[in-house]
């Protein structure tokens, strides 16, 4: 049945692409084989080829208007007797031809006056380079001396190295979740304070990140849950996947208030 | 009355020399201005400033000519007039030698004539194929495809992905394809009465 129909609509489409002309098409053939077809259909998937057989025939009927246009128009003349006339004439008839009919277009490239006006306007607001291309200020500043202490508490030196931190996360997450447990992502980052909060959902990034646990989306409820791996076995090699969370604030504050 | 003239006068001769930058420099990818944008800039009496300018360039054998998207428009309306391309166009023709000096052979120009009058025999759309085979009647093979390149860059002819030909916004600009079929006919009908 399928083929059937399919071999009408490629036999359209030929007239679209020029391949055959608007009337060999035989409208009541085609309408046959659509109507022949329309009470056999079981499937959107026979709703589909109908429509489309449907629509070019239409776009052949739309070929065929257009065809009788063109022939009444004065540009019309038989494509046989001009192909025919086309033999006939050698090159340089061919040639005479087309120049009697050709009227090149003239432009020009160059600079116009006002394109001229406009770019001397625009120099003359542009700011010179030594202007904008400012140094940046730097004021000299003495240098001074910071205790280990001092750094910590600054934060620019961890207590301990990273990848510790991460298992110290992770046995956290064991804890509260249960071994290969689950734990609502609110619950597992949120802390006392913002910061905390900003400090845990970022080492739950790197967790993530690096296979110490997994992450699941529910699109639907739009609730994260977080999983404990309960194999610790960072691998290195391994390609790592990015994260992006929000740790929105007001979100926190609603988190805490409840 | 009289100073009312000539401020009317001053304000097309402006209009007139806005419109010979707007259509003889090069403002886009391709040549020639829309009507839309000759309204934007010319106001709404555009077209008088256009039939202005084309009388004044017709001693130098110029002129504005006005292309259509559509081949077959004879009477258009307003929204098809905006739509329009305008170009200022050789008014004559040129002659062998003259199409020689601007980078034109012989066989280039037979072969873009064929191309076009087969084309518009077929309503202006023809596979690829169709147009080297009759092409290749007098032309070498390896000219045709060469040639018809040559034509599709140069924007009188185009092709779709299907490999489907068609005229494209030169050949509507440039070439007055009535005058050229009813040549080519004529000299087929000269011929059988010698």
């Amino acid at each position: 049945m399928s083929s059937e129909l399919e071999s009408v609509i490629s036999l359209c489409r030929m007239v679209q692409s020029g391949r055959i002309e608007p009337f060999d098409i035989d409208f009541d053939y085609v309408m046959g084989v659509i109507r022949k077809h329309y009470p056999k259909i079981k499937n959107v998937k026979g709703f589909c080829l109908d429509a489309e057989a449907l629509k070019e025939l239409s776009n052949v009927l739309e070929r065929q208007n257009q065809w009788i246009a063109h022939k009444s128009s004065t540009l019309y003349k038989d494509p046989f007797m001009l192909s025919q006339s086309l033999m006939r004439m050698d090159i340089g008839a061919i040639a005479d031809a087309f120049l009697k009919s050709w009227h090149p277009v003239v432009e020009m490239e160059q600079i116009s006056a006002r394109t001229l006006a406009e770019s001397l306007g625009y120099w003359g607001g542009l700011i010179p380079l030594d202007e904008r291309w400012q140094g940046l200020e730097v004021a000299e500043r003495e240098t001074g001396t910071a205790t280990m202490q001092e750094a910590y508490d600054l934060g620019l030196i961890l207590t301990e190295g990273f990848a510790g931190l991460l298992e110290g996360f992770w046995r956290e997450l064991g804890e509260r979740a249960g071994v290969g447990g689950v734990i609502d992502y609110w619950d597992w980052i949120g802390a006392d304070t913002y910061r905390d909060t900003v400090y845990r959902a970022y080492m739950t990034v790197f967790m993530v990140s690096h296979g110490y646990a997994n992450i699941h989306h529910d699109r639907l409820t739009e609730e994260t849950k977080i999983i404990h791996n309960p194999e610790l076995r960072p691998d290195p090699e391994k390609p790592k996947v990015s994260l992006l969370m929000m740790v929105d604030y007001e979100e926190w504050r609603l988190w805490r208030q409840s | 009355m009289a100073a009312k003239l000539t401020k009317t006068e001053r304000a097309y001769a402006r209009k007139v020399k806005d419109a010979v930058q707007l259509l003889f420099f090069k403002h886009h990818r391709l040549p020639g201005v829309r009507g839309w944008e000759l309204r934007k800039e010319l106001g709404r009496d555009w077209r008088n400033v256009l039939d202005v300018l084309d009388k004044q360039i017709k001693p130098l054998d110029l002129r504005v000519t006005q292309a259509f998207d559509e081949p077959d428009i004879v009477e258009p309306t307003s929204a098809q007039l905006q739509d329009a391309r305008y170009y200022i166009t050789l008014r004559g023709t040129v002659d062998q030698k003259t199409a020689k000096t601007i980078g034109w052979r012989i066989d280039d120009i037979a072969g873009l004539a064929v191309s076009v009058a087969y084309l518009i025999s077929k309503q202006g759309k023809a596979p690829r194929v169709d147009v080297e085979r009759v092409l290749q009647e007098k032309l070498p093979g390896w000219r045709v495809k060469l040639n018809l390149d040559r034509y599709i860059q140069q924007g009188y002819l185009g092709a779709d992905e299907q490999g489907v030909m068609y005229l494209d916004w030169r050949s509507r600009a440039e070439i007055d394809n009535k005058k050229l079929v009813d040549l080519v006919v004529g000299f087929g009908k000269k011929n059988r009465e010698a």
